[in-house]
């Protein structure tokens, strides 16, 4: 069989031209996405002398740059964005407008990932700071979800999302525990943190540091409000953290967790001796003292290693942890 | 012979009495706040209380209650308002000294424990005082333990830090001499490169009002810091600082019209932020410095306002 050398190339030629048109239309349909890493105003038209839509803040969700356009030498882009309603209610409404394009961070920009992470830090060094910028918290947590979002592939996704989800869990946390309810001993009385995001993390990332942050996180939600005086919260709170620890023996959280389940049961050794229960004290006692001697031969590193020790030695010398007069334990 | 033995029993009581006495000059702290009695036992005179951390001297020890007492002098402390030397009694268990097993790890523990009392919304009242005197505890009673160069370097930090507050508040001067002495004492580590860094500080401007004189000054001074300590925990912080007061700089001069000095500016923060993309790949300062490099691109203001 020959081949005719001419329509061989022609049919190449006419398959790679087909090859060209589909990618390229693939690429087309692609939605340009990201976000804002900077506040700014939005207009009605590419101009700041026009009627200003709705302000944008940081990390908000811009789900659609629709057109860019150039006017007096300065670029424009039109987008779509999420902008919050009711903070209250969390409500949230689609605006679009135009911004000026050199605060938009998108998925086509080069490093995007990195630029939003960046914003994202400084902005949660912003919250750390006496006197730092209102809301930066909130623009933190946004920012670190949208290197999530939209750069699922970035060596920084999964810290990114670990990242938004405990902001949020943080800011969730000082709401409830201002709330009545938090003194409540049974925790199913309260209004926990919302878990979404967290269960999110650990589906999206299983077996990860971020996945065992994220559990450790969740136990809050397990927690008595106030022990009031009774064992059977020190209990079950010391048995969550020891659980925690065994089926996360690689987390970060792994010795403060034992730290935690070692140091309930050092409250109880207080709680029965003040009941007159010597047996369950000294129970008590020993499995204190094993849980920090734990940490002691598995976690070397960090400052675990010398609380469990002082804590061994508080034990060793009956120096208490729990005063049941006041109910409270011994800071 | 006979002479020798039969003063020999009367010799060892003495030698042995003259080695309890001895333990008159034993260091000690203490970990657990206690009062302080006038005699050994819980039923005699409270006069005064013990704060942990305290800088203690054991004169004496004594049972009571069943348990050992210690007759202590309590070194004075400005800190604490206490202006002389006082001596009482305190009950032995939460005193620890140089022959505590373990000792330095257990104070070690007890001043995180109050550090994290300190941090905590509702902690536990100068719980910091208390995790600055306890840290500085570690290298005074045990100078070769492997804690003993963080200890000081976290006694120094809390106590820089404390005053710092202070110095926002009332302008009282801050004193360096703490973390001079660990600069001194460990050199080459990464506690004095820590304190050398936290010393950098103190000469800061308190504020810029708009001129460049400051951050090219403290810009200079972070380059130099990264520089001189290239392996510092602080080095790629330093070298961000740099960036960011270089970047700072070409808004002020882009307001006072220098636009060379402006352009210079920009150039040398590139480089700076870019360093750190290139040399420090971890942490969190190669986004912020990679951000940093987005805004010098798009000139998007850095000092001033930042908002459109």
């Amino acid at each position: 069989m020959k081949f005719n050398m001419p329509t061989l190339t022609r049919a190449l030629l006419a398959l790679w031209l087909i090859l060209v048109m589909a990618m390229t239309s693939a690429f087309g349909q692609e939605k340009e996405q990201g976000t804002i890493i900077s506040d700014v105003d939005m207009y009605v038209s590419p101009d700041t002398t026009a009627q200003k839509l709705a302000r944008a803040t940081r990390g908000r969700d811009v789900i659609l740059v629709m057109d860019r356009t150039t006017l007096s030498g300065k670029l424009w882009a039109h987008v779509l964005v999420v902008v919050d309603v009711n903070l209250e209610q969390e409500t949230t409404r689609q605006i679009s407008g135009w911004i000026p394009n050199t605060y938009l961070v998108t998925t086509a920009t080069r490093n995007g990932d990195q630029i939003i992470y960046g914003e994202a830090v400084d902005s949660e060094n912003q919250a750390q700071q006496r006197g730092g910028r209102k809301g930066s918290a909130q623009d933190a947590m946004r920012l670190y979800y949208r290197v999530y979002e939209y750069f699922p592939g970035s060596p920084l996704a999964g810290e990114a999302l670990w990242r938004a989800a405990d902001i949020r869990w943080q800011l969730e946390k000082q709401d409830v525990m201002r709330r009545p309810s938090s003194r409540e001993m049974d925790p199913s009385v309260r209004e926990g943190m919302e878990e979404q995001t967290m269960k999110e993390l650990i589906k999206k990332f299983p077996h990860t540091k971020w996945a065992d942050l994220a559990s450790f996180d969740l136990i809050d939600n397990k927690l008595c409000g106030s022990w009031q005086g009774e064992t059977k919260c020190p209990e079950k709170e010391s048995d969550l953290y020891e659980k925690y620890a065994r089926e996360h023996p690689q987390s970060p959280k792994a010795a403060e967790a034992l730290y935690d389940a070692a140091w309930r049961q050092a409250v109880l050794v207080d709680m029965y001796k003040a009941a007159n229960e010597r047996d369950k004290s000294e129970k008590a006692r020993k499995k204190s003292t094993e849980l920090a001697q734990q940490i002691v031969t598995q976690y070397a590193e960090g400052d675990w290693k010398p609380l469990a020790m002082e804590l061994m030695h508080a034990l060793e010398q009956g120096l208490p942890t729990y005063n049941a007069e006041t109910k409270k334990p011994v800071s | 012979m006979k002479r020798w033995k039969k003063i020999r029993v009367p010799l060892l009581i003495l030698l042995a009495a003259a080695l309890a006495s001895g333990a008159g000059n034993e260091k000690a702290t203490i970990l657990r706040e206690s009062a302080l009695y006038s005699a050994p036992g819980t039923n005699s005179q409270k006069t005064g209380q013990v704060e942990r951390g305290r800088d203690l001297t054991i004169l004496g020890r004594k049972d009571a209650d069943g348990q050992p007492w210690f007759n202590v002098s309590m070194a004075s402390d400005p800190s604490a308002q206490i202006t002389k030397e006082v001596s009482g009694w305190i009950p032995g268990a939460a005193v620890a000294t140089a022959s505590t097993a373990n000792g330095d790890e257990v104070v070690f523990g007890q001043a995180v424990a109050s550090e994290h009392q300190a941090e905590e919304r509702g902690g536990r009242k100068n719980a910091a005082m208390d995790a600055m005197r306890l840290y500085a505890r570690v290298p005074e009673l045990f100078t070769n333990s492997p804690l003993a160069a963080e200890g000081a370097w976290r006694s120094a930090d809390i106590r820089w830090q404390l005053a710092k507050a202070d110095f926002l508040r009332s302008g009282t001067q801050m004193d360096e001499k703490y973390l001079q002495q660990v600069v001194a004492k460990y050199p080459q580590t990464k506690q004095a490169q820590l304190a050398a860094y936290e010393l950098l500080e103190g000469k800061l401007c308190p504020e810029w009002r708009g001129l460049p004189d400051c951050p090219e000054k403290e810009s200079a001074i972070y380059e130099q810091y990264a520089k001189e300590n290239p392996k510092s925990p602080k080095a790629t912080e330093a070298l961000y600082n740099a960036a960011w007061r270089q970047a700072a700089l070409t808004d002020i001069y882009r307001i006072d019209n220098d636009n060379s000095k402006s352009d210079a500016a920009r150039k040398k923060a590139a480089a700076l932020a870019q360093q750190i993309v290139n040399q420090y790949s971890q942490d969190d300062w190669k986004p912020r410095a990679q951000a940093l490099l987005y805004k010098l691109e798009k000139k998007i203001p850095v000092y001033g306002s930042a908002t459109e």
